[in-house]
C-alpha cells in the first residue's frame, strides 16, 4: 500500500537542523554532487521518474503534497528561502543570508540580489511575505512555520523579510528549508497551475502528474546545465524500475532496494545511495509500564543484532546506528562507542530490573513503509534468543496513528528528517515535546538541550550537543538499530546527482548529462 | 480494487434472451407498432441495467466504508491530532451517514456531476484524460479478442478432433488460466527487458496520451490474451453445436467446402452465443485494466482506481466504477441487440 505520511512529514513540518546564530551565505556548502564524468557539460534532457498517485495530485506549492512527483516539479519551478545541504545542513537559496537578534526571536532574511520571477519581474520582500503568510494560513501552516504567527511575517524595505518567533528558536532558518515556496504576491488560487516561479527551471507543460520543465536562463543561483527535465509519475516502484531498466527514463528517484539490486548487475546503470534517509526506530514507553526502567530499555538495545537488521531488513542498503536520532547531523557524536549485541549483559540488566520474562509483550507495527514490519519481526526473533517473548502485531495505518502512536508501550515508528540531533530532540524527546513518542521526560536531557539551543559560542554548543547525544544513547525511549539509505537508480550518463537524504534528492539544478 | 473485480462480473451477467417476436411483414401500422415495441424493450433493458449499476455503486460505497481507515486518516499529516482528523472528516463530509452521502452523490450523477475527491478536486476532471485512455486500451483489446477468438475458434472447428483443434483448445484454456499480473510481468521481461523490442512502461506526453503507440502493445496483449482464450472456447463450442443442425448438415451433404459451410451456415447460427460470451469479456477487460494499467503505468482509470482505493477516496472510486460500469452496460446492450437480431433472423 502506498502511504503518504512519510512525504507529508518531510514536506510539511518535519524540517530542521542545527545552525549558527547569524549564519550567512558563506556557509552554503552545496549538496555534495557526484563527480565522475569530467567537466560539467551543458545541454540535454533529463527524464526522471518519481512516485505519485493520480488522485493525490496537487499544484499548490503550499498544499498538502503527498506525491513525490509533484514535489519534484514544485521544487524545480519555485524556490524556498533556504535549502538542505551537507555541512552546515542549511544553505541559502532565495534568501542569500540571514541573521538573528540576540534573543533568537527576530530573524532577518535578505533576498538574493538579481532574483527574478520567470515572467521577468524582480522578487520583492512583499512577494515573500505574501507567500509565507499564505503558507502559514493553510490548514497545516502551524506545523510548517511553527511558532511564527502570520502577522509576525513582515517586510523591511524591498529586500528584507523579518520573521518574529513566539519563542527563541535557533533553528528557524531550517524551518524554511523545504516548504517556503515563493510565488508572486496576490497570485489567485485559480492561477496556481501557471504561476511563475523563481526556480532553476520553468514549466513547459504539466498534465496529470507528468511534466516538462525547461531551463531558466536567468536563474540567479548560477548556470543551469540541463536544457529540460521531463518528469513521469509512477504509481508503483515496480513500474518505475522497469522503466529505468528498459532505458525509458534516466533517473528513477527513490526507487528502492529491489531495483538497486538489479541495477548493480548492469554496467549502464548506477545506484545512488543517499545515507541517513530513513530512521525506523523501535519506541519503548519510558513513562510507565514494563519498559519504564532504563535498565530494561538498555537490555533491549543490547539484544538486537544490528548488522543482521541492516542486512536483512534493508537488503544491506543502510548503516548500523547507535540509538541516537539525527545520524546525518554534522555534529553527530561518532566517538560514542557503538553498542553491539551482548546477551549476557542484557540478561543481567533484566534480572536487576526484575523484568517479567514470563509474559509476552506486543510489538505494534504497520506496513506504512517498506521494511518496517519486517524489522519488528526480526527484532522479535533476536529478543526470543534472549528469553524475551515478543508478539508482533500489524496494525492498519489509520488505526495505528489513532490508537498506538505516542500511546503504546512498544511500537515501531519512522522519521524522514535525520540531519539534526536538536530538531529531533525538540520534537520527540524534551519533556514537553509535541510528539514525545516514548513519553520520555528527563531533566538532565532537557537541560542539555536548552544549553545547546541557547549557547552563544560554538564550543559551548558542541559540548552541550555531546551531552544530548550521550543521554539519548544511554536511556532514551528509542532503539535505533540502523538507518536506511535513500536509493535512486540512474543511467551512467547522468552526473552531479544530489546525495543528500530525504527531499535533498530533488535538487537537480547542478545535474548534467555526459 | 475489490469493488471493481467483484462488481464487474455482476454487471457483466447477461439477461436471458428475450424471445424475439414473430415478425409478420404485413402493413405499415404493424411495422410502427413493432418499432414502438422494440424501443420499449430497449428502454426496459436500459432501465434494468441502470438499476444494476446503481446497486453496484451502493456496494462500492459500502465496501470502502468496511475497509480500515478513511480518507481523513489516509490523507492526514503525521502529528495531526485526533481533533484535526475529526475536523478533516467533517470537512470531507465523512461524519454524515453512509446512505446520505450515497444518495447525495447518486442524485447529482444524472447531471454529470461525479462529485469531489478527498483532496478537493472535481472527480470529472481527474477522470477526463484517463477514461478515454482506458476506453482506447480496452477497445483495442476487445477488437483483438473478437478477431483472434473468431479466427482461432473457426480454425479449430474446421478440423474437429484433429491436432490443430486439440492444440488450440489446450492453449486457449491455459491462456485463460494465467493471472493478469503473471502474464504482464512475463511480457515485460521477454518483449522489453530481454529483447528491447517494446517500451516497458507507458510515458504520457503533453496531451495526456501515451507518447508512442507502441506503448499500448503490451497492455493490450496482457488484457486480450486471457479473454481470447475464453472466447475461443466459446466460439469453438457454439460452432460444434451448430455442426449438428439440419441446415448445416444439408449444406455439407450438398458438397460445399468446409470453409463455406462454417462461415455461411454454421457461424450465423452460433452468433448469439458468441456475442453474449464476448460481451461478458468487457467486464473482465475493464476489471483487468486495474492490474494491467498499474503494472504498465498506463494513464487510465485503472491506475486512478488503484490509487483511489489506497487513499480511501470513495467518490473517486465510485466515479471510476460508474464510468466503467456505463461502458460495460452499453456493450452488453449492444450484445443484446445483436442477439435479438440474429436470433430473429435465424427463424
Amino acid at each position: 500500500m502506498y502511504v503518504n505520511r512519510r512525504q507529508l512529514l518531510i514536506a510539511g513540518g518535519g524540517i530542521g537542523a542545527a545552525t549558527l546564530v547569524g549564519c550567512s551565505s558563506q556557509g552554503g556548502d552545496a549538496p555534495a554532487p557526484q563527480t565522475t564524468g569530467g567537466a560539467p557539460k551543458k545541454g540535454g534532457t533529463l527524464r526522471v521518474g518519481a512516485l505519485g498517485r493520480a488522485g493525490a495530485i496537487t499544484r499548490d506549492p503550499h498544499g498538502t503534497q503527498s506525491n513525490e512527483s509533484d514535489y519534484l516539479v514544485l521544487s524545480l519551478v519555485f524556490d524556498t528561502l533556504t535549502v538542505p545541504a551537507g555541512k552546515p545542513n542549511t544553505a541559502p537559496r532565495l534568501a542569500a543570508s540571514w541573521e538573528s537578534a540576540p534573543d533568537l526571536k527576530t530573524w532577518r532574511f535578505k533576498i538574493a540580489p538579481g532574483a527574478l520571477f520567470h515572467d521577468g519581474s524582480p522578487v520583492t520582500a512583499a512577494d515573500v511575505v505574501w507567500s509565507l503568510r499564505r503558507l502559514r494560513n493553510t490548514k497545516s501552516g502551524a506545523s510548517r512555520l511553527p511558532g511564527i504567527q502570520a502577522d509576525n511575517i513582515t517586510a523591511d524595505g524591498d529586500a528584507t523579510v523579518v520573521l518574529v518567533s513566539d519563542y527563541p528558536n535557533a533553528e528557524l532558518p531550517l524551518l524554511t528549508r523545504l516548504s517556503s515556496f515563493v510565488l508572486k504576491k496576490d497570485t489567485p488560487d485559480g492561477a496556481l497551475d501557471k504561476a511563475p516561479g523563481t526556480g532553476p527551471f520553468k514549466l513547459d507543460w504539466y498534465r496529470n502528474g507528468n511534466a516538462r520543465l525547461v531551463r531558466n536562463e536567468k536563474w540567479y543561483g548560477g548556470e543551469v546545465l540541463l536544457d529540460a527535465v521531463e518528469i513521469t509519475m509512477f504509481e508503483t516502484a515496480q513500474a518505475m524500475s522497469n522503466a529505468i531498466l528498459a532505458g525509458q527514463i534516466d533517473l528513477a528517484s527513490n526507487v528502492g532496494p529491489v531495483a538497486a539490486r538489479i541495477a548493480e548487475t548492469r554496467k549502464d546503470l548506477r545506484v545512488v545511495r543517499r545515507p541517513n534517509d530513513m530512521a525506523m526506530p523501535i519506541v519503548m514507553r519510558a513513562k510507565d509500564g514494563p519498559f519504564a526502567d532504563p535498565r530494561v530499555r538498555e537490555a533491549l538495545r543490547l539484544v538486537v543484532d544490528r548488522d543482521a537488521m541492516v542486512k536483512q531488513v534493508l537488503s544491506g542498503y543502510g548503516t548500523v546506528a547507535n540509538d541516537i536520532m539525527g545520524t546525518g547531523d554534522p555534529h553527530y557524536a561518532r566517538d560514542i562507542p557503538q553498542r553491539t549485541r551482548n546477551l549476557a549483559r542484557a540478561g543481567q540488566l533484566l534480572a536487576e530490573a526484575n523484568f517479567d520474562l514470563g509474559r509476552t509483550y506486543d510489538l505494534i507495527t504497520t506496513e506504512d513503509i517498506a521494511g518496517l514490519a519486517e524489522s519488528a519481526t526480526l527484532f522479535a526473533n533476536h529478543a526470543r534468543e534472549a528469553g524475551i517473548r515478543i508478539n508482533v502485531v500489524k496494525q492498519e495505518s489509520g488505526k495505528f496513528w489513532d490508537e498506538t502512536w505516542q500511546k503504546g508501550t512498544l511500537y515501531t515508528t519512522y522519521w524522514g528528517t535525520n540531519d539534526s540531533v536538536l530538531f529531533l530532540g525538540s520534537k520527540l524527546m524534551v519533556g514537553d515535546a509535541g510528539q514525545n513518542e516514548a513519553q520520555f521526560a528527563d531533566p538532565a536531557f532537557d537541560d542539555a538541550y536548552r544549553r545547546a539551543v541557547g549557547a552563544a559560542d560554538e564550543a559551548g554548543r558542541a559540548a552541550a550537543l555531546v551531552d544530548v547525544q550521550k543521554i539519548q544513547h544511554e536511556r532514551s525511549g528509542y532503539l535505533l538499530w540502523g538507518m536506511a539509505d535513500g536509493i535512486d537508480v540512474a543511467t551512467a550518463k547522468v552526473q552531479g546527482l544530489p546525495t543528500l537524504a530525504g527531499y535533498g534528492r530533488v535538487q537537480l539544478q547542478s545535474t548534467w548529462l555526459r | 480494487m475489490a469493488a471493481l473485480t467483484s462488481g464487474a462480473p455482476a454487471a457483466g451477467s447477461t439477461d436471458p434472451a428475450p424471445a424475439g417476436p414473430p415478425a409478420p411483414p404485413r402493413v405499415g401500422a404493424d411495422r410502427a407498432r413493432r418499432a414502438g415495441r422494440v424501443a420499449l424493450r430497449v428502454g426496459a433493458v436500459l432501465l434494468r441495467r441502470a438499476l444494476v449499476l446503481a446497486a453496484l455503486l451502493a456496494v462500492v460505497f459500502a465496501a470502502v466504508e468496511i475497509l480500515p481507515g478513511d480518507a481523513a486518516t489516509a490523507s492526514a499529516e503525521r502529528g495531526d491530532s485526533a481533533a484535526a482528523i475529526a475536523a478533516r472528516r467533517e470537512h470531507l463530509g465523512l461524519d454524515r451517514p453512509l446512505w446520505e452521502r450515497f444518495t447525495d452523490w447518486m442524485t447529482a450523477l444524472p447531471t454529470g456531476d461525479l462529485g469531489t475527491s478527498a483532496r478537493g478536486e472535481k472527480v470529472a476532471d481527474l477522470l477526463r484524460d484517463p477514461f478515454p485512455n482506458t476506453l482506447a486500451l480496452a477497445g483495442a483489446a476487445f477488437a483483438l479478442t473478437i478477431a483472434a477468438s473468431l479466427a482461432l475458434g473457426c480454425l479449430a472447428a474446421a478440423r474437429p478432433g484433429r491436432r490443430t483443434d486439440r492444440v488450440i483448445g489446450h492453449t486457449a484454456t491455459t491462456a485463460f488460466a494465467i493471472p493478469d499480473f503473471v502474464l504482464a510481468t512475463g511480457l515485460v521481461l521477454v518483449l522489453s527487458l530481454w529483447t528491447g523490442w517494446l517500451p516497458a512502461v507507458t510515458v504520457a506526453d503533453a496531451s495526456g496520451k501515451p507518447a508512442e503507440w507502441t506503448m499500448m502493445i503490451m497492455p493490450v496483449l496482457a488484457l486480450a490474451v486471457p479473454q481470447t482464450g475464453w472466447n475461443t472456447r466459446i466460439v469453438r463450442g457454439a460452432l460444434a453445436d451448430q455442426a449438428g443442425a439440419p441446415h448445416v448438415e444439408a449444406a455439407r451433404l450438398d458438397g460445399l467446402s468446409t470453409t463455406r459451410v462454417l462461415l455461411r451456415h454454421a457461424l450465423p447460427g452460433a452468433l448469439p452465443v458468441i456475442a453474449t460470451g464476448i460481451a461478458t469479456s468487457t467486464g473482465m477487460l475493464l476489471g483487468g485494466a486495474v492490474v494491467v494499467e498499474t503494472l504498465f503505468n498506463y494513464p487510465g482509470i485503472g491506475t486512478v482506481l488503484a490509487g483511489a482505493v489506497a487513499g480511501r477516496d470513495t467518490t473517486l472510486i465510485a466515479g471510476s466504477v460508474a464510468l466503467a460500469g456505463a461502458a460495460i452496460t452499453l456493450v452488453l446492450l449492444a450484445a443484446d441487440l445483436v442477439r435479438a437480431k440474429t436470433a430473429g433472423a435465424g427463424r
